[in-house]
This record gives structure tokens, C-alpha cells and sequence, in this order.
């Protein structure tokens, strides 16, 4: 009985929530539609011109290793430092080694 | 205790460990033509390494699987990365001097020896990724809390 009404309420809240994010009368966050094609001229810009000035035919490889090379980089270095931090806190090498 | 599997799971493992690792180095290396890049592609041989480590038991992958090789690779990989990031420093960082005026890597867009530092640093990438993942894992593998 309880889990049957916790089921159904979640329905009904998904419904609601539905309803609040439909995007024709729905609740509408910033800017939509037409306006928001005016300031997403970056996109248009990759695909137009990233072959010519990167070379890839892959434009997600052109922008992440490219255009934002600089986000790949401090990428690699949480990689690093977390995979330095794992194998520091979880190593026995040096014990089962020795026995 | 052994740590290793049974006989099917062992045959199986060594017939898709390979295929594994073909599909993640094919990743890899077309990562500027198509889907996928070194991180997927390393991401993609590291499973291939972990299907070992639980197939064949951590014992027989301590055998096989040198650590501080592992360690040092991870390293070079991301010094590689970097470094080919500076190439183009005379006119700015991550710039793609390979690909505007560089002797290699300036084929055809579509070709495998185009874009410039982009293959060199996919690879740079994968290894990174791949060693990092492995170490992380065997690491894992290896831990003990209890004594036996």
C-alpha cells in the first residue's frame, strides 16, 4: 500500500515536472529559441573553419585538443595527481615484496 | 586462495584480449578522423587489462606487469603532451606550427598523417591514460586491509 502510493506520487511529480520544463509554455530559463542562435556563434565557427585551421576532420578532437587545449592540459594533470594519490595511499608493493 | 578463474573464462579472455586492445589502439590512432580520442581509446585498452588482472588473478598479473615501467610511462606521456604543446611556442602555447608549417603530419585533412600534433598527442593521451588507469587498478587489486 505505501510503496504503491510512494510510486504513484513519484509519477505524478515526474508528470509536474514535465509539464514545468515543456519548452512552448512551460517555465523558460534565460534565453530561447531564436536569441539563443545569436550567441552560440562559436559552434557555427568550429564546424566552418576547424578543418582548415586544425587539420582533424574531428571537430571534438579539433576543440579539446586545439581550441581548449588548455582545459586538456589541467585535464591530465587532475588525471596525474589522482592516479599518484590512489596508487600512494593504496600501495603494498614493498611489503609483499619482502615476504 | 587463488585468485584466478575457470577454464572458460580463461579461453575467453584470450581470445577478446587482443581484439580489445586492436579496437583501443584503432581509437587511438584515428582519434582526429573519427569518434574517439586517446582517452576513450586508452580507457578502452585499460579495460582489456583489467579482463586480464580478473581472469588470470592478480598473482600471474604481477608476473607479467611491471609496475615502475607502468609509473614511468604514465610520466613520459604526459611530458609528450606537453611538450608538443610548446612546438608552436613562438607564436602562442598549444599552437599547431605542425600543422600550418611543419615537415610532417601536413597530409590531406581526412588522411592519417594530417592535423599536425593532434595524432602525437592522442597517443600521448592513450598511453597516459592507459598506464595511469592500470596502475590505479593493479594498485586497488594489490590492496590489503586484513592480514592473512
Amino acid at each position: 500500500m505505501r510503496k504503491t502510493f510512494g510510486a504513484l506520487s513519484l509519477l505524478f511529480i515526474l508528470g509536474i515536472l514535465l509539464l514545468i520544463a515543456n519548452p512552448n509554455y512551460g517555465l523558460k530559463f534565460g534565453l530561447g529559441g531564436e536569441d539563443w542562435q545569436k550567441y552560440r556563434y562559436t559552434d557555427q565557427y568550429y564546424i566552418d573553419h576547424g578543418i582548415e585551421e586544425t587539420g582533424g576532420t574531428n571537430i571534438v578532437t579539433d576543440i579539446v585538443f586545439d581550441y581548449r587545449g588548455y582545459d586538456t592540459l589541467g585535464e591530465a594533470t587532475v588525471l596525474f595527481t589522482s592516479i599518484a594519490g590512489a596508487v600512494a595511499l593504496l600501495r603494498k608493493w614493498r611489503e609483499e615484496n619482502e615476504e | 586462495m587463488k585468485s584466478d578463474m575457470g577454464l572458460i573464462v580463461k579461453t575467453m579472455a584470450r581470445a577478446t584480449i587482443p581484439l580489445i586492445g586492436i579496437f583501443g589502439a584503432y581509437v587511438v590512432s584515428h582519434g582526429h578522423l573519427t569518434p574517439g580520442g586517446g582517452f576513450q581509446g586508452g580507457a578502452t585498452i585499460a579495460g582489456a587489462g583489467v579482463l586480464f588482472i580478473i581472469a588470470f588473478g592478480v598473482g600471474e598479473a604481477k608476473k607479467r606487469i611491471n609496475k615502475s615501467l607502468y609509473s614511468a610511462l604514465e610520466g613520459l606521456g604526459g611530458l609528450v603532451f606537453l611538450g608538443v604543446a610548446m612546438l608552436g611556442l613562438s607564436v602562442a602555447f598549444f599552437y599547431n606550427t605542425l600543422w600550418h608549417n611543419g615537415p610532417i603530419f601536413n597530409g590531406k585533412p581526412g588522411t592519417l598523417l594530417s592535423a599536425g600534433y593532434l595524432p602525437i598527442m592522442n597517443l600521448a593521451v592513450g598511453l597516459k591514460v592507459y598506464t595511469g588507469l592500470m596502475s590505479a587498478v593493479f594498485a586497488i587489486a594489490l590492496f590489503r586491509r586484513w592480514r592473512k
